[in-house]
């Protein structure tokens, strides 16, 4: 490299290489310059991410949950994803327990592909706020297809006698608190998306629930 | 085994020895490019104009990301950008003043070539080119402007695709193919996002690289006029050469620095420029059935505009007699190389007479200002032809040769500004008279410039160490 | 006597030809210190929302923008938005445009740039709707029952009239205009005419025309309040709406003065390395 740098010489030029000076301004300048260039940069590169109009696009969705019966899901949408809002029965919150052995994350330790708030999470079993009502994004965690449910016990062949929500793509399952079973191509628990009660009828969908709760 | 021997080591040298013209490529054009070593504040403009050309295609890249060319959304996609896109403001502004200080420089440039004939022997081919760059700039900006759709955006579009209408015979039919409708319309808009987009970008490049090219095979020229290859050393290196990089890398370096001052005091402080890059009326949505009261183009094209405006029915008598002076000048004075020449310009005299003046033949006056527009942009690329001084360079002509230039520069600033505002009489007038030096410069400029006593021109150029 | 009488007649059935030149009346300056003042920008926000966002939209401007100048999203909720749209809503209004047209002639204009795109080279924007909004004056020709001497019949009623108070106003005009002579016979001459029209706070108008010998053509205003304190506090309130129109159509001018202080900065730095780099090795060429 240093052959491009040298001048190539000429009559009036003595063939000077690069002088200490010479290399002390040059960096300077490419220093300086460099910062010049990263300075303009940013706003170039900024100017990718989502804009104000995507941003209010993707804003809290609310949804009246008082209008759900229970056994119930209402599929809305947020940020361009579909999210399932599903009125657990009492027979679905019982189904929780008890068959651990056959998840493949039954505590949610695998939380970082597909992150849920902890504040969900403070029931493994339950994976939400309330367990009567239970939140998540319905995007399979191995390639994106939506799975289908929820299904009763014996209601669908790749659960058997689980109640929960299979995918048709690859053949994933998932239980009532969109937790994995084994030994299927999907690894994470479905996600939950932050959400919080806005009042005992109402829930936000994108709003953080507050540490008072 | 195929490779190239190459002096250069490592990573450098892996490529060399597969890819020679890379390095090749490198010396020709920047190592071992002997340039004069006494360019001056004009020899900036070149790299100046370049760097712009950079900064417009990556701001208009990202500017594309957003923007939606569509009649209905067109307007507020451009607020979008200004309001709602992360840094959008900012990569809008550096667009718009980025248009104007584009032409701020390639004006700059193409005065350096008036001022020490840069255009002369054997350099015709670079500024032909640099012509076609000249123009393909303006057509590139004319479709850019469109793209905000404002008021003066719509209106200004109209009025110059009207003007096609003016051409006899398939005047009208060409301006319907150009607009794509009857009026300037979503059709126009989207054709005209293309032409910006890609295809004048495309054609800009190319003659960009042509031009360069056209340049470096000739070498380049100075501000004393003197051909540096007629005096080389043992090597064949110009005895007033100095290698392109690092000298004048390092020295375009030092004067971006300033460029980009100004380049920056504008953007962040005037970036309107009091109505001058971004007009007001541009701020309002195109309304196809309100002409604004004060209907101007951007101020790169106003010198031209106002050649168009002052071509009244009036001034077709001077059109006339303009013609029948020349017819005689060329005829009698004209050292043309071959009589071909010669009576073809004669022709042209006369039947600009006879389309001027001659009643029943006589072309109306919205016909000729089409064409002493047309000219007045075209009449650049006929310099290298139109000079005929025995010197290159301002600085070896006679004196008064300074002031005939001097006063075509004020000729021409007055055309731009009076291009700006609305008609008057007086205006008119003034702007015929300007007009007249305008063209009265150009084809009278094979008698001028070769008239007076002309100053020795030095073996060696002139410079001052700094 | 006869001959005034004569005038006024000629001058009312030339007047409508000659029509309104584009001669400007004075306008007066805006204070420009309000533009960033914060407590004048939410001052200006507040009247935009309860007078001009009825008819004229803002579809560029979100809600939360209004953060920019210290409203958090509870205040701008809570005190500026009348109705169901969320704080991440842009300032669209329910009125059709179509409809406006029949009402008002003309559809209310959207008022996110109207400061910018009343730039010219002979006036700014601020000035210009800041004369316009304290332009109005009681007229009882016209179709709403205003009339305005920025912009003569302006389709716009005067919506500010509450906060303006009554007042009377004298508008004088000079221009030249053809004269027929006194008998009717005879070429028309031209003469200049001043022509001073004076509105009571009904808006009745009285108006004399005198011919002058020399003069300027020109348009000349003046007003008089009922109440001059109220005036002049209503001139503040418009100042302020001003400064907030001004700041809507560019909402990021503070951001960028204050970049470019940064980037001016900089670039001085630079040149200053440029300087030097260039010197290190122009110093070896004579």
């Amino acid at each position: 490299m240093t052959a491009s740098l040298q001048t190539a010489g000429g009559p009036d030029v003595p063939d000077a290489p690069l002088t200490p000076e010479r290399r002390n301004a040059i960096i300077t300048a490419c220093v300086v310059g460099g910062a010049g260039c990263i300075g303009v940069a940013v706003p170039m590169v900024a100017s990718f991410a989502p804009s104000e109009r995507e941003k209010a696009a993707g804003g809290p969705v609310e949804v009246d949950v008082s209008s759900i019966a229970a056994g119930e899901m209402r599929i809305v949408e947020w940020q361009g994803k579909p999210v399932w809002v599903l009125h657990r029965s009492p027979a679905m919150i019982a189904s929780l327990k008890n068959h651990d052995a056959l998840l493949g994350d039954p505590d949610s330790k695998r939380n970082s592909n597909y992150p849920s708030p902890d504040y969900a999470l403070k029931d493994p079993s339950t994976r939400s706020i309330k367990p009567e009502f239970f939140v998540a994004i319905g995007i399979c965690t191995h390639l994106g297809c939506s799975p289908s449910g929820p299904f009763a016990p014996n209601e669908n062949a790749q659960l058997g006698d689980q109640p929960g929500f299979f995918c048709p793509c690859h053949g994933s399952t998932f239980d009532m608190a969109g937790r994995v079973f084994k030994d299927k191509p999907a690894a994470d628990n479905l996600q939950v998306p932050s959400y919080r009660f806005k009042s005992d009828s109402m829930i936000v969908i994108g709003e953080d629930q507050k540490k008072s709760a | 085994m195929g490779l190239h021997a190459t002096q250069y080591k490592g990573l450098l040298g892996w490529i060399d020895a597969r890819m020679p013209s890379l390095m090749t490529a490198f010396r020709t054009h920047m190592s071992e490019y002997y340039a004069p070593k006494n360019f001056n504040f004009w020899y900036f403009f070149g790299s100046f104009a370049l760097m712009v050309l950079v900064i417009q295609l990556v701001s208009g890249i990202l500017l594309a990301m957003h923007y939606k060319p569509d009649a209905n959304l067109a307007f507020w996609s451009v607020e979008f950008i200004m309001r709602e896109v992360h840094g959008g403001w900012f990569i809008r502004y550096m667009h718009s003043t980025g248009a104007s200080f584009f032409f701020i420089a390639v004006y700059m440039h193409m005065f350096r070539g008036m001022l020490y004939g840069s255009y002369k022997k054997p350099r015709e081919l670079v500024w032909l080119m640099g012509w076609l760059i000249f123009a393909a700039l303006m057509a590139e900006s004319f479709f850019g402007y469109l793209l905000p759709w404002g008021q003066m955006s719509f209106w200004g579009a109209q009025v110059i695709i009207n003007l096609f209408d003016s051409i006899p015979l398939i005047g009208k039919w060409l301006s319907t193919w150009i607009r794509g409708d009857f009026v300037v319309g979503d059709a126009t808009l989207n054709r005209f996002f293309s032409f910006h987009v890609v295809l004048v970008p495309l054609v800009l490049l190319g003659l960009v690289v042509g031009h360069i090219f056209a340049l470096h095979d000739v070498g380049s020229n100075n501000p004393d006029g003197v051909e540096i290859k007629d005096r080389t050393d043992a090597k064949g290196r110009p005895l007033d050469g100095i290698p392109f990089h690092p000298y004048y890398t390092v020295h375009d370096l030092y004067g971006l620095g300033f460029f980009f001052t100004a380049y920056c005091a504008v953007l962040f402080f005037a970036p309107e420029m009091f109505g001058v890059f971004l007009e007001g009326n541009n701020f309002i949505p195109a309304d196809p059935f309100q002409t604004p009261t004060h209907i101007a183009p951007l101020w790169y094209f106003t010198p031209y505009y106002s050649v168009l405006r002052a071509t009244t029915s009036d001034f077709r008598l001077w059109i006339a007699l303009a013609a029948v002076v020349l017819g005689v000048a060329v005829f009698t004075f004209m050292r043309a190389r071959t009589r071909g020449v010669r009576y073809t310009v004669l022709a042209v005299m006369i039947l600009a007479f006879v389309f001027a003046i001659v009643p029943k033949l006589q072309q109306d006056q919205r016909l000729w200002g089409v064409i002493l527009m047309g000219l007045s942009v075209m009449v650049f690329a006929l310099l290298p032809w139109l000079d005929q001084s025995p010197v290159r360079s301002i600085r070896y002509r006679p004196g008064w040769h300074k002031i005939v230039i001097g006063i075509f520069v004020v000729a021409f600033f007055v055309l731009g500004y009076l291009g700006m505002s609305p008609t008057t009489p007086t205006r008119t007038l003034v702007a015929q008279l300007c007009t007249a030096w305008y063209f009265a410069f150009f084809l009278l400029m094979p008698w001028w410039s070769r008239t007076g006593t002309f100053k020795p021109v030095p073996d060696r150029v002139t410079f001052a160490a700094h | 006597m006869k001959r005034t009488l004569f005038l006024v007649a000629a001058a009312a059935a030339m007047g409508t030809s000659l029509g309104l030149h584009a001669q400007e009346p004075r306008l007066d300056e805006w204070p420009r210190e309000r533009a960033t003042d914060l407590v004048a920008l939410q001052n200006g926000a507040r009247t935009f929302v309860n007078y001009c966002l009825s008819c004229h939209s803002a579809n560029l401007m979100r809600w939360n923008r209004l953060n920019d100048i210290g409203l958090d999203d509870q205040q701008i909720k809570a005190k500026l938005i009348f109705g169901n749209q969320r704080v991440t809503d842009t300032m669209t209004v329910a009125m059709n445009p179509h409809d406006a047209k029949t009402w008002f002639g003309k559809a209310p204009p959207d008022l996110s740039v109207i400061v910018r795109a009343r730039n010219t080279l002979e006036h700014v924007g601020t000035d210009y709707i800041y004369t316009l909004l304290r332009g109005f004056y009681r007229d009882r020709s016209t179709l709403t029952g205003w009339n305005n001497v920025v912009y003569p019949n302006i389709s716009m009623p005067n919506i500010l009239w509450e906060r303006q108070g009554p007042r009377e106003a004298t508008l004088t005009r000079i221009e030249e205009k053809d004269i027929a002579p006194a008998d009717g016979k005879g070429p028309t001459h031209r003469r200049l005419v001043q022509t001073v029209s004076q509105y009571d706070s009904n808006g009745v108008a009285a108006v004399t025309q005198t011919e002058l010998d020399h003069g300027e053509p020109g348009i000349a205003y003046g007003f008089k309040p009922v109440d001059p304190a109220a005036a002049k506090a209503f001139d503040s309130q418009v100042a302020d709406l001003v400064a907030f129109l001004n700041w809507m159509s560019e909402p990021e001018a503070q951001t960028r003065r204050r970049i470019g202080v940064w980037a001016i900065a900089f670039l001085v730095v630079f040149v200053g390395v440029g300087r030097w780099l260039n010197r290190v090795y122009w110093r070896d060429i004579h």
